[in-house]
């Protein structure tokens, strides 16, 4: 009996990774008027920035039925395995009661344990790979992996370099960093997650200095035990940062992603992130 | 007043008044002493406004003795205190205070022991004290005052006590050029000093019974003893009445058309006192002290369309006279205020989360009461102070002493920088932190300042012409021209544009928008690499203030 991972399309882990992890990842939806995609399934994230850039409506998106949960978890039982699933923060979608419903849709009594990580994007991812690893290891249990998991969330997060507020604020995501809306000087604002919303870190005066300070951020701290670097439309900046990190963290071991369309939809172009599990 | 050996705390008050009055009629004499020919940091209006306060708290107490007296001018002073020379001078008073307490009146050597006091206090007060200034008149008055003391003997005469302190202030402030360079260049002598001199000097005359001759003669100004070129000195202002302590202090801007400033003046001087009007026939901003604004106002709108304008009732404890935006989320429980003079600027740093903007006030410097009521009026207990302005921080670093919150500030010498620290707080980090993390980002940024010389000068090797536009860079003068944009032009190319990624230009209210958007295009279209923008600042005296970074 092993422990399996699902987690949703937010955690922006590629699909080979997943697949090598064993991990089963349940997708999100994007809408774009009236055309649906599932999330890293039917839209690639290359074709999602393309049109957001080039259509005058906005996206919108919605979490998975319960159903696409209860259809993962039933194929999941079958092989006699206990689940872990692991969903964004319930602040920003409802993600995680769709999982917690699809719960009393299987016969999976005691074998299927839900957690609301706080987090989305790479941390998610992060926690995600962390824990198909633990799952992985002779005697895990879903009773100790569930407790380590929750050990790692309070030291893992994402900060998250924007270009503009503005698809934040329109999707409803803005959380604490409302405050920051209608600067009228050209910033770079940083956020972060915090208490599983969005909350406000600084503000730079341009993306190269936002780069800095995301390095610094991580230059500062003790000890990483996981990172990783992702980015929507501008991959060149991406790597650069990733350059700079190789050099105080095992350049091997840095994660690259690209923000799913999901989290496209409300960040739009543009943005640098980076995501960490601090060892303490 | 004649030969006297003991003066009570009411005619110690008197002698200040008339020292007062007399500052003002050369207050703006004084103005023109900065060394700097740049449109703020008046040290003549400052060092009045500061007085005014000063006189006024002496006018509420009961008791006659001078130390309750000059306790209660030592608070006003506090109060009152706007820009560095204000800040000093409320220093003095405080040593004064200190000297005089406990006493009913004071005699010849109580008043050198006081000067002394406050020569001592004046120059614990500063961090870096500078010889050449309002520092070394007030070493070599308490010098003088000593020595006349100890050969009056046991006679005690205040009269030949005040006289050596005076002839001493006059002789100290014509030797300032020697002690400090910048004063010899510029070819005057240091405008605190004189205001110092010129108060003492107006105190002595009242002693004398004068009081009636000083209201038809002028203080003169000292004689540098390095020869230089002579300065034009801007006719004198005429000088209502006795001050009526209390009504409402009420400023104003006004713009139109032909609005003749010195007609407008004569108009006005019978309505309230302490009238002060400048400009020109387009914008004039008046500042007077009368019981009925609302007339004036009303009068001012027949002339033109009025602007910014404030009425505080000057002897009100909760006076609150700045406007303030409800903070949309509490910034982390700690709350920035920050000082602007320009509605643009002011709505910039608003629209970045700050939770009071200060108006920089007529002279562009706001008293230690404007920042002390703002910090009180906020929600918050840990305050951050952004005095945007060299000659404003000493002022609000006086506010934690008078406040039970707690006060940091982040000595912001310009606007651009004081932008650079907000922008670098830290949500995550806590007080002590952040104000770490904004002082650091002061230095991150250079910033640049086009303004017209106010007048004629010489200065790093620049023979500016009255009016031409002269561009700072960093509080140096580093290029003039005709026009501002040729000056703005230059001032850039030695800001290091080349390694630079943001170029933010905020242009006063003497610019046109055309104007930078003009200079944007120029730069923009030079440096292809950097982010240029635009901003209305709408400032008074700057025509362009920008940050490089």
């Amino acid at each position: 009996m092993t422990v399996k991972i699902v987690t949703d399309s937010t955690s922006d882990i590629t699909s080979r990774l997943a697949q090598e992890l064993g991990v089963t990842v349940v997708p999100l939806t994007v809408f774009f008027g009236h055309e649906s995609f599932q999330d890293r399934v039917n839209i690639s994230t290359d074709e999602f920035y393309r049109r957001l850039s080039q259509e005058s409506i906005y996206p919108t998106t919605t979490q998975p039925a319960p159903g696409l949960f209860a259809e993962a978890y039933q194929n999941l039982l079958k092989g006699n395995n206990e689940i872990l699933v692991l969903s964004l923060s319930g602040r920003l979608s409802g993600t995680f009661r769709s999982a917690v419903n699809a719960v009393g849709m299987v016969e999976g009594k005691g074998r299927i344990e839900v957690i609301d990580t706080s987090l989305t994007a790479m941390s998610l991812g992060l926690t995600v790979i962390s824990a198909a690893k633990m799952a992985a290891q002779p005697g895990m249990t879903l009773r100790q992996l569930t407790e380590n998991v929750k050990a790692k969330l309070p030291h893992t997060s994402t900060l998250v370099a924007f270009d503009t507020l503005k698809y934040l604020a329109k999707g409803g995501r803005i959380g604490k960093a409302q405050g920051l809306l209608g600067s009228l000087l050209a910033v770079k604002p940083v956020l972060t997650l915090k208490d599983g919303e969005v909350a406000p870190m600084t503000r730079l005066r341009s993306m190269s200095a936002a780069s800095d300070y995301l390095y610094n951020h991580i230059a500062n701290m003790p000890k990483v035990e996981a990172l990783a670097v992702e980015h929507a439309t501008t991959p060149h900046e991406a790597d650069i940062l990733v350059a700079r990190l190789g050099k105080i963290f095992p350049k091997e071991n840095i994660y690259r992603s690209v923000l799913s369309p999901v989290l496209g939809t409300y960040m739009g172009p543009n943005i640098l992130a980076v995501s960490f599990i601090e060892s303490k | 007043m004649k030969q006297s050996n003991s003066i009570n705390g009411t005619e110690f008050r008197d002698m200040f008044a008339a020292a007062t009055t007399w500052l003002e009629k050369s207050a703006s004499d004084i103005d023109a002493l900065n060394v700097f020919p740049v449109p703020d940091g008046d040290t003549g209006t400052n060092m009045l406004l500061t007085m005014r306060s000063t006189v006024e708290e002496g006018f509420k107490v009961t008791d006659t003795s001078v130390s309750a007296i000059a306790q209660a001018m030592a608070n006003g002073a506090l109060m009152g205190a706007r820009g560095n020379s204000g800040v000093i001078l409320s220093q003095i008073w405080s040593g004064l205070a200190q000297g005089l307490c406990d006493k009913e009146t004071f005699n010849g050597k109580d008043l050198a022991n006081a000067l002394e006091q406050a020569s001592e206090t004046a120059y614990k007060g500063l961090s870096n004290p500078v010889e050449g200034t309002i520092l070394t008149v007030m070493k070599d008055v308490s010098k003088a005052s000593q020595k006349q003391a100890a050969k009056n003997g046991a006679g005690g005469d205040v009269l030949s006590v005040m006289e050596a302190a005076v002839n001493a202030a006059s002789e100290s402030v014509a030797n300032t050029p020697t002690l400090l360079p910048v004063l010899k260049d510029a070819g005057v002598v240091d405008a605190g000093g004189q205001g110092l001199f010129t108060l003492l000097d107006g105190a002595l005359r009242f002693m004398r019974g004068e009081a009636e001759l000083m209201r038809f003669r002028k203080p003169q100004l000292v004689e540098s003893n390095v020869p230089m070129t002579p300065i034009t000195v801007t006719a004198p202002e005429k000088v209502g009445a006795d001050e009526i302590p209390f009504g409402y202090c009420t400023e104003f801007l006004l713009k139109g058309k032909e609005l003749e400033p010195e007609k407008l003046k004569r108009r006005l001087v019978k309505r309230g006192q302490s009238l002060i009007v400048v400009g020109d026939d387009t914008t004039v901003r008046v500042h007077v002290h009368t019981i009925d604004p609302g007339a004036i106002i009303h009068f001012a709108t027949t002339l033109g369309t009025v602007h910014s304008v404030s009425i505080r009732n000057m002897d009100e404890q909760h006076q609150d006279f700045l406007e303030m935006q409800k903070s949309r989320t509490p910034v982390a429980d700690i709350e920035i205020v920050a000082v602007a003079a320009g509605d643009g600027l002011s709505d910039v740093f608003t629209s970045l989360g700050v939770a009071a903007v200060i108006p920089g006030g007529q002279t562009m410097n706001p008293s230690t009461k404007d920042l002390l009521q703002a910090v009180n009026s906020l929600r918050s207990d840990k305050v951050i102070i952004l005095p945007n302005n060299k000659n404003i921080v000493l002022t609000a670093e006086k506010v934690q002493s008078l406040t039970e919150k707690h006060v940091h500030v982040v000595p912001s010498r310009t606007i651009p920088e004081g932008i650079a620290a907000l922008l670098s707080f830290d949500y995550e980090a806590d007080f002590d932190a952040n104000t770490r993390i904004m002082t650091e980002a002061l230095s991150s940024v250079k910033t640049v300042e086009i303004t017209r010389a106010v007048r004629a000068t010489q200065f790093n090797g620049f023979a500016i012409k009255k009016k031409q536009a002269i561009g700072l860079l960093d509080g140096t003068i580093v290029a003039v021209a005709d026009e501002p944009l040729d000056v703005l032009r230059t001032t850039l190319t030695k800001a290091g544009l080349k390694k630079a990624e943001v170029v933010t230009l905020y242009y006063g209210e003497d610019t046109d928008e055309k104007e930078a958007q003009q200079a944007k295009d120029e730069i923009a279209s030079k440096y292809h690499n950097l982010q240029v923008e635009v901003v209305r600042g709408g400032q008074p005296h700057y025509n362009f203030i920008g940050s490089v970074e």
